[in-house]
């Protein structure tokens, strides 16, 4: 499947995978692909969310804050603070030495030994969904455009979740990658 | 009561709710830390031995834990 992967769509799938390891998370979400579509901004996909206000920093700050609310259960930073131990503090102090966001991955989603991270059963829906949207508009490669369809479609993963939330219209953003897919010929 | 002595109250509080939700949250600090430790130390070529003597717990248990426990016979590397 990947052979019908523009470089672009590949490179951007290569980066997921990086984006992922980097974060020491057990599998590569649908999060990771669309972190690393907007980090190529001349992409179609990218070019097509900055026009709705969507970049790198605004989808960091609302998986953030999403991430934190799951794990917000189990750490109370009051309920550690009444034992002496300031939340935040640590939080640097991790942070500083292991990058942002490390304390907030619910603890069970560690990676794997050996370094190889797997897709994520939902980011795998998203990459077969990206081939039948190119097959669905008559394209013979599966571009960036066609990997952020499938993020649509998939519909329930963190990224849609994450675009819905910073308020884009699902629906209208698909007719925009489709009329700017067409246009591409 | 200023704040150290309402902290302080807390901590000793006899009240289950506010001690095992402190209990409940240092576990899932913990586990966290020990995650990101683990894999720091794997990282710098640390062998499981090593890490579990940190960690003060068997190799087999820290191997199982973070590497699906398939350890080999041969002398752990």
């Amino acid at each position: 499947m990947f052979e019908r992967f523009t470089d672009e769509a590949r490179a951007i799938v290569v980066a997921a995978v990086a984006e992922a390891r980097a974060e020491h998370t057990s599998h590569v979400g649908t999060e990771h692909l669309l972190l690393a579509i907007l980090a190529r901004p001349a992409s179609t996909s990218a070019v097509a969310l900055g026009r709705r206000g969507v970049d790198a920093e605004v989808v960091r700050t609302r998986l953030n804050a999403l991430k934190s609310d799951a794990a917000g259960d189990d750490l109370d930073p009051d309920a550690l603070r009444a034992i002496g131990i300031d939340l935040d503090a640590v939080r640097a102090s991790v942070e500083s030495s292991f990058g942002p966001g490390t304390l907030d991955v619910p603890a069970g989603s560690g990676r794997r030994r050996g370094g190889h991270v797997p897709f994520s059963p939902r980011s795998k829906k998203v990459l077969e969904l990206s081939l039948r949207e190119a097959i669905r508009l008559k394209q013979h490669h599966i571009a960036d455009a066609h990997l952020l369809l499938g993020i649509i479609r998939e519909g329930e993963g963190l990224a849609a979740q994450v675009l819905h939330e910073s308020g884009v219209d699902l629906a209208a953003l698909r007719d925009d990658l489709e009329h700017d897919l067409r246009q591409a010929g | 009561m200023n704040e150290t002595e309402r902290l302080a109250s807390a901590a000793g509080s006899r009240d289950p709710r506010v001690g095992l939700r402190s209990v409940r949250s240092l576990r899932a600090l913990a586990e966290r830390l020990e995650e990101l430790q683990v894999g720091n130390a794997r990282e710098l070529g640390w062998s499981w031995q090593e890490i579990a003597e940190q960690l003060g717990v068997s190799r087999q248990a820290v191997h199982k834990k973070y590497a699906g426990g398939r350890l080999s016979l041969r002398k752990d590397r």
